[in-house]
């Protein structure tokens, strides 16, 4: 929620309108993350996650069975964990930031502030970011606990800040886009939750299942699948950052179209009603 | 009476197997000529090591020989359970035929992911249109390979993470919570 009185928005409204424009995103940003920090969402989030990666990491390192490449599996699947939790997460808030202030009412008061509506969505997507980001931050001691000790800690994190960003900034645009057009935030966030769900089912089919063209295709084009199989085939299988790139096609075009939809679109479906006049 | 016959008898069987044992190298298996030797007897290595296995394999027979399969295995010396798929990803290769009195070089690119005492070998089968399935398998003598093994998790050495970090945001997200309350 941006409050418009006593926040920044509120002083952007003395400011002639020459000047209006750029860097009023990075105002809507810096309001939006204080909102979601300080409000104590985003510790509770992160606090929620770090229970996760303990609980995981703890049942990895009292394994005495492990091996060399289990091992490397382990910090495959923590990786995968902070990279599949930390977007959920990411996306969940994308979700709720446009319909949830209209169900709040607090969206009018934005709408007033002295800001384009493309400001408004950049600022409230970089402020999303912030829980993928600190996801991200909050996940390097587990793989580093991890991955010291076969000496993958530093591929490891290169990719999953690689992986998660281009995730992350896909899938949150792509939620501001869902929360801008649905009538309700219930809604918004369900057809979020459940878009991320399918995302995710093709890179959950049984390795040994036969897939056939379909399912190689079907592989490729799941943003989250293709991501996590890109870092699987990086950090388990040592195949060259190179070699496997292909699979970085969808969640890269995810990002871009989501992106550029939400840049191009704001002006239009930023509204106090999803679909209505004003 | 019969204890002492007995162990003559033993002495003898324990004397004809050593006497065996020197009449037979750790030489190759040959099967239609066809022969397989691997390039070392022995490797040392630590865990998470690649090592190559190097192989050939040799025709000494007078026809060009039908295509062949070459499979590498890894049998665990120690009682450790071996996934071979863990080892390598690619365990069998197709084999060209050989040429009369021609050798094929092969080798395998294999990581060392348990630690102890492994035999790693080649076995090699025909694949002609007619011999495909019959056989016979030739194996080559065994690499010994000796891996070391190193700690590399340990829980305790987790616990200072796996606890401080949940500690540290829990603190925060109440932190937070209490701070608004105040408000």
């Amino acid at each position: 929620m941006t409050t418009l009185v006593n926040g920044e928005i509120g002083e952007t409204a003395t400011r002639p309108a020459t000047t209006r424009g750029q860097g009023d995103w990075v105002v809507v940003a810096g309001q939006e993350s204080r909102d979601l920090w300080l409000s104590g969402r985003g510790p509770l989030l992160l606090f929620a996650f770090s229970v996760l990666l303990s609980v995981f990491t703890y049942l990895a390192a009292t394994n005495r069975a492990i091996n060399f490449l289990e091992q490397r599996e382990a910090v495959d699947q923590t990786l995968q964990i902070a990279i599949a939790v930390g977007v959920l997460v990411t996306l969940l808030v994308s979700a709720d930031a446009i319909s949830g202030e209209r169900e709040r009412g607090t969206l009018e008061s934005l709408l007033l502030a002295p800001v384009s509506r493309r400001a408004i969505v950049i600022g409230k997507l970089v402020a999303a970011l912030t829980l993928w980001f600190a996801a991200f931050v909050v996940s390097v001691p587990y793989v580093w606990v991890l991955g010291h000790g076969v000496s993958i800690v530093r591929t490891a994190l290169l990719l999953g800040l690689g992986v998660g960003t281009l995730l992350a900034v896909g899938l949150a645009a792509f939620g501001l886009l869902i929360s801008a057009l649905c009538s309700s935030n219930k809604v918004s966030l369900a057809i979020s939750f459940f878009l991320l769900l399918a995302f995710f089912a093709p890179s959950q089919l049984p390795g040994g299942l036969p897939k056939g063209w379909f399912g190689d295709v079907l592989g490729k084009i799941s943003p989250v699948g293709s991501g996590l199989h890109y870092s699987t085939a990086v950090l388990v299988h040592g195949h060259g950052w190179t070699r496997d790139l292909v699979y970085l096609i969808s969640p890269l075009v995810l990002a871009v179209l989501a992106s550029a939809a939400l840049l191009i679109l704001s002006e239009r479906i930023v509204r106090l009603t999803a679909g209505g006049e004003r | 009476m019969k204890t002492r016959r007995g162990l003559a008898i033993a002495a003898l069987a324990v004397l004809a197997a050593f006497a065996a044992a020197g009449e037979t190298p750790a030489a190759a298996q040959s099967a239609n000529g066809i022969e397989v030797t691997v390039d070392q007897p022995r490797i040392t290595a630590v865990i998470g090591d690649r090592i190559t296995i190097g192989a050939h394999v040799t025709n000494s027979g007078s026809t060009a020989s039908d295509p062949l399969i070459a499979h590498l295995n890894v049998a665990s010396l120690t009682g450790t359970y071996v996934d071979l798929e863990d080892w390598t990803a690619a365990p069998t290769q197709h084999v060209q035929p050989v040429d009369a009195h021609a050798t094929t070089a092969l080798s395998w690119e294999i990581q060392a992911v348990n630690a102890g005492r492994f035999d790693v070998y080649v076995a090699v089968l025909p694949n002609g249109l007619t011999s495909s399935g019959s056989g016979p398998a030739v194996a080559s003598s065994p690499v010994e390979v000796t891996v070391a093994g190193k700690r590399t998790l340990n829980a305790g050495g987790s616990l200072p993470v796996v606890i401080a970090v949940p500690l540290i945001l829990g603190g925060a997200a109440l932190a937070a919570r209490l701070r608004l309350r105040r408000r």
